[in-house]
This record gives C-alpha cells, sequence and structure tokens, in this order.
C-alpha cells in the first residue's frame, strides 16, 4: 500500500490518481496521520504543498524514522523536506516557476533512466535546492536544461527518490512512465 | 400568454422569481413554497436531503439558490474571522412551483426612475491596491501562494429595478451563466461566465476560465488564440488553475477517468474572448452530494492556488465580507443532478445598497497598476448600468 502524505495542496489528488493506476493508495493530511495505515504501508510519499519544509516538522519526523525502512518519494515541496532532512538548503530563487512547462534531461548519474534525455516538465516552484548539496547514497540525476536547477534525486541504497516538477501534471510528458519506474526500481 | 408580457406580469406582481440562463434562453422560476436560509448548522443537512426518494421527474423538482463565499469557506473548514460588511445570509435555496422558459431576448423597461446621483465608492485605493499586492507577492516567493486574487469592492446606495438590470445586461453582455434573483428583501444580478459543476447522472465537468481578452476590429478567434498562447504569464495562470481543477475533480472521481475535454480553447462572447479548458470525470459509487459540493467550492479559479493556503491568506488580508462573491449560484436536483457555477461580475442589492466585487491574480510577473485597472473594467460594466 502507498501512503501519501498531503501537505494540503491543490495538486496532490493527481497525484493520488497516478500512484493509483499502480498500487492501493491511502492519502491523509499531514497533520492528521494514520499510525496504523503509516505502519501497514510499504511506500511513503509526500505531497506538494505551499510554504518550505521547516514548516512541516511531522514529515520530517516521518522521514527520519523509516528512512531505509520503506521506500519514500517527494514531489515538489515532498522532494524538498527530503533534501531539507539530509541537510540541504532550501532557497528562494530568482526566476519563478508556477505553471511553467519546461525542458529537463537526465544527468549520468540517474541508475534508472537514460542519460542525457530531454523531456518536457510541468512546474510549480517558488524555492529550489542551494547547491553543492552532498548527502550520502543520494544523486542529482535531473536537472534543468537550462538552469541546471536539481530536478530529481535517486538514492537507490536506501530507495528515496524525488522530483522537483510535477509527473502528475498535465504538462509533464509521461508522468506515469517516471512514477512506474520508480515504483518498480 | 406572450413571454414579453409575462415579463412584465412577474414584475408587476411582486413575487420573488430567479432567471437563469439555459441553453436556448432562460429558465425563468418563481412561486416558491418553500425559501431555506443557511447557517453553518443547517447547510449539511440541506444539501444531504436535496436528493429525494420518491420523485416525479418534474421540472421543478429541485432547489435553486446560492452559497456564498464565507459558508463554502466553513463547510471545508477554514475559519474567517468577523468582517465588516453588509450582514447578508450565507446562503439561500428557493423550492420553485413554477417553470417558465424565455428566449435570449429580455426586453422589460422599468416603469419607475431610480437613478440617483450619488457615486460609486471603491474600498481599496490605488495605494494600499499595491500593498497588499507586494504583501502578496513576497508570500509567492516564500512559496505559500502559487497565485492569489485580490478582491476590491465598489459600493454605494441605490434603489435597483433588478429585472430591467438584468434585461439591459444580457444585452451588453450574454454569459453563459448569467442568473436574476428578485425576492422582497434584496436583489442579485450576474453575467458569470463560469460553469463551476455540471452533473449529470454519474458525469461531472467544469469550465475554468483563466484569460480574458476584450475583443477589438483587429482581433479574430484565432489571433486570440495565439495572443494566449504567447502570453506567458496568462498560459502559466491557466496551466495551474487546469491541474487545481483536476486535483479537485480526482478527489470524488474513478481512478483514470478525469479527463481534459477541451485543452485551452478560445470561447467568443459579444464583448470577449475567454480562455477556457473543460475538464470531466466519472464519480465515485456513492459519493454524496456533500461530497462533491466540499470538493469543488469555493472555485479555485477565483480564489487562488493552492486552494486552502491561499485562502488562508485571502481572509487575513480581507476587511469586508465577500457576500455572495465567488460563492456558487445554480440549482441541486432531487434525482441528485446539479448545476452551478462561479458568482463573479454581479451586483448584490441589499437595505438600497449596491455591492459589486472583482478580482484580479497577483502572480509573480504581474504589474500592480495594471491588474488594479484591470479590476476596474471588469467592474465598469456593471457600473454602467446604474446610468
Amino acid at each position: 500500500m502507498i501512503y501519501i502524505i498531503d501537505h494540503k495542496d491543490s495538486f496532490t489528488h493527481n497525484v493520488v490518481h497516478q500512484f493509483s493506476r499502480f498500487d492501493k493508495v491511502e492519502c491523509d493530511n499531514f497533520n492528521d496521520i494514520n499510525e496504523t495505515k503509516l505502519k501497514k504501508s510499504n511506500v511513503l510519499v509526500f505531497s506538494p504543498g505551499p510554504g518550505a519544509p521547516k514548516d512541516y516538522p511531522l514529515t520530517s519526523r516521518i522521514y527520519k524514522k523509516y528512512k531505509g525502512k520503506k521506500k519514500i518519494i517527494g514531489i515538489c515541496l515532498g522532494f524538498q523536506q527530503i533534501l531539507y532532512c539530509e541537510k540541504g538548503k532550501i532557497i528562494e530563487q530568482n526566476k519563478i516557476y508556477h505553471g511553467f512547462q519546461s525542458k529537463i534531461k537526465t544527468t549520468n548519474k540517474s541508475l534508472l533512466f537514460k542519460k542525457d534525455q530531454k523531456f518536457t516538465v510541468g512546474r510549480y516552484h517558488s524555492l529550489k535546492l542551494k547547491e553543492p548539496f552532498i548527502a550520502k547514497n543520494f544523486e542529482i540525476t535531473m536537472r534543468c536544461a537550462i538552469s541546471n536547477v536539481a530536478m530529481a534525486i535517486e538514492n537507490n541504497n536506501e530507495k528515496i527518490y524525488g522530483f522537483q516538477f510535477h509527473p502528475e501534471s498535465f504538462l509533464t510528458e509521461n508522468g506515469n512512465l517516471l512514477i512506474k519506474k520508480i515504483l518498480s526500481a | 400568454m406572450k413571454k414579453d408580457n409575462y415579463l412584465k406580469d412577474i414584475a408587476e406582481s411582486k413575487k420573488p422569481f430567479i432567471i437563469y440562463k439555459s441553453n436556448k434562453g432562460f429558465d425563468l422560476f418563481t412561486d416558491f413554497s418553500k425559501k431555506i436560509i443557511l447557517s453553518n448548522k443547517n447547510i449539511k443537512n440541506f444539501i444531504n436531503n436535496s436528493i429525494k426518494k420518491k420523485i416525479k421527474n418534474k421540472e421543478t423538482d429541485l432547489y435553486i439558490g446560492f452559497f456564498g463565499y464565507e459558508i463554502l469557506n466553513n463547510l471545508i473548514g477554514v475559519k474567517i474571522n468577523k468582517q465588516k460588511g453588509l450582514k447578508f445570509p450565507k446562503g439561500i435555496f428557493y423550492k420553485p412551483e413554477t417553470k417558465k422558459k424565455l428566449s435570449n431576448k429580455l426586453n422589460y423597461k422599468s416603469s419607475e426612475n431610480l437613478k440617483s446621483k450619488s457615486t460609486f465608492n471603491v474600498n481599496l485605493n490605488k495605494a494600499s491596491y499595491k500593498n497588499i499586492f507586494n504583501k502578496f507577492k513576497k508570500k509567492i516567493k516564500s512559496g505559500e501562494t502559487y497565485q492569489i486574487k485580490i478582491c476590491t469592492k465598489y459600493r454605494k446606495n441605490s434603489k435597483i429595478d433588478a429585472l430591467d438590470f438584468f434585461c439591459r445586461l444580457t444585452k451588453s453582455n450574454m454569459a453563459p451563466e448569467a442568473f436574476m434573483i428578485n425576492d422582497k428583501d434584496y436583489s442579485i444580478i450576474s453575467c458569470s461566465p463560469e460553469n463551476l459543476i455540471t452533473k449529470t447522472k454519474n458525469i461531472i465537468s467544469t469550465k475554468p476560465i483563466a484569460g480574458t481578452l476584450k475583443k477589438s476590429k483587429k482581433l479574430n478567434k484565432s489571433k486570440a488564440l495565439s495572443f494566449f498562447k504567447k502570453n506567458i504569464k496568462e498560459t502559466k495562470e491557466h496551466n495551474m488553475i487546469v491541474d487545481m481543477e483536476r486535483s479537485d475533480l480526482s478527489k470524488i472521481c474513478e481512478v483514470g477517468s478525469v479527463r481534459i475535454i477541451k485543452k485551452k480553447i478560445v470561447e467568443e462572447y459579444k464583448d470577449l474572448y475567454h480562455y477556457v479548458s473543460l475538464i470531466a470525470g466519472k464519480l465515485k459509487k456513492n459519493t454524496s452530494s456533500l461530497e462533491i459540493i466540499k470538493a469543488m467550492m469555493p472555485g479555485g479559479s477565483v480564489i487562488g492556488c493552492p486552494k486552502i493556503s491561499t485562502l488562508n491568506l485571502l481572509n487575513k488580508q480581507e476587511k469586508e465580507n465577500r457576500n455572495i462573491y465567488t460563492g456558487s449560484f445554480g440549482y441541486l436536483k432531487f434525482n441528485g443532478d446539479m448545476r452551478f457555477n462561479i458568482i463573479i461580475r454581479s451586483i448584490l442589492n441589499y437595505q438600497n445598497q449596491s455591492e459589486i466585487s472583482v478580482a484580479s491574480g497577483v502572480v509573480i510577473d504581474s504589474n500592480a497598476s495594471h491588474e488594479f485597472n484591470e479590476n476596474y473594467i471588469k467592474a465598469k460594466a456593471l457600473i454602467d448600468l446604474y446610468k
């Protein structure tokens, strides 16, 4: 079962529908987590949401508790939440992307995706990862084709994955395929 | 009886009535046997009990009316602190016993001369608008909201003949979700273009508008489309609304059934081009009317995104009650079908005060002066009715 932790976002149910194509999904608000579902799940998904990772200490606690024990996937804010828990700095960016379609590319660090592949994605983020970012077992596996901002991470050892863009957006090409690959990794 | 005379008769009868745009013309509802004034206490029961088991499938087997902005916030758990403004009911629904079909040509002229010399006052001047605008831009930079709509209000003391106003409004602006309510102590007139919910059996759709262009001689439909496509700000706003409405529908629809039926097309109206999308899905079995309303209302395209945090930001900022503005008008049929719009481009007349609210969006690349003026342009079509 996949347990999606919702940060009260207006895109979360697109995420729910996307993951429901592959497995049974449960979804609750971050401040209303059901312990039984949390324990029973084998995949945790941190949803997109407003604000910054520092606003969601409850989600950070869940991450630290289950890191390495369950597969964890973060989307947008959820992606930043993982990086923040791994001591990454999340900062405001000059150019803001809300409802923006842009090209990104895979780096040669990915084990799941062919390198130097370019594709179109939908983005909704004010904040970004400050680099350099170094954390054990983590690789930046996708970047913005223009600005080089980090767009995806993989930690294949502990099965932790994340996307800064929105695979569930209608603006993203082949979003379902990305999720399928991550879920079967 | 001739249809034209019917309008005159209904106006003279002093009976409350409602007119709502239909496919081919307008529907008029009257002879109300029930009037339900909504509160936080009775709203859930009202919505749940709007489905009746024994129905004869009469055309009047429905409740028609509106939900105000505040009650829709409360329904999804968003609180609003005490605000100033008219103490107008939070929502009212009626059970009609008579329905008449009217053509698109509504002819009625008021016999009274109600013109007054007073002018409209606006609740935000340009400086305070800019102030709020810059505050919200910071909130966008920090990621608390991605898009937020600042509301300004125009107000003046006046008596109006609502039917006369509505007939003139439909001549200058024929909108697909136009409606009016005329009751003893208040009236509402709206040329809303936006459908929020159309539900027939287990199919539900929503048709958000994000992007409006005034017609000119140089413009045609395909030029309007290329304008919207090239305009990055309009495109981003629209994309955001499409993803938000997909998500709202996904709360109540079967997995994989939510589809964009019409993606970013231009629709032509008398004076305007609108940039619209149509999104639909198949409802999960046993979804209640209350669940549908909570998932979809208040309509996202006039609030901003993400809905909850943006509503909280708005409610902290706004000192005056929005009343009907950005609420929804429509009907709940006894068989569970429903149709609701988003109440915008509207006049509320209550206790001899007229209130016109308008809003325009702040995204990261919008400009305060432009949006402030945009608000005025939106209000002007309604303000002109008082001339």
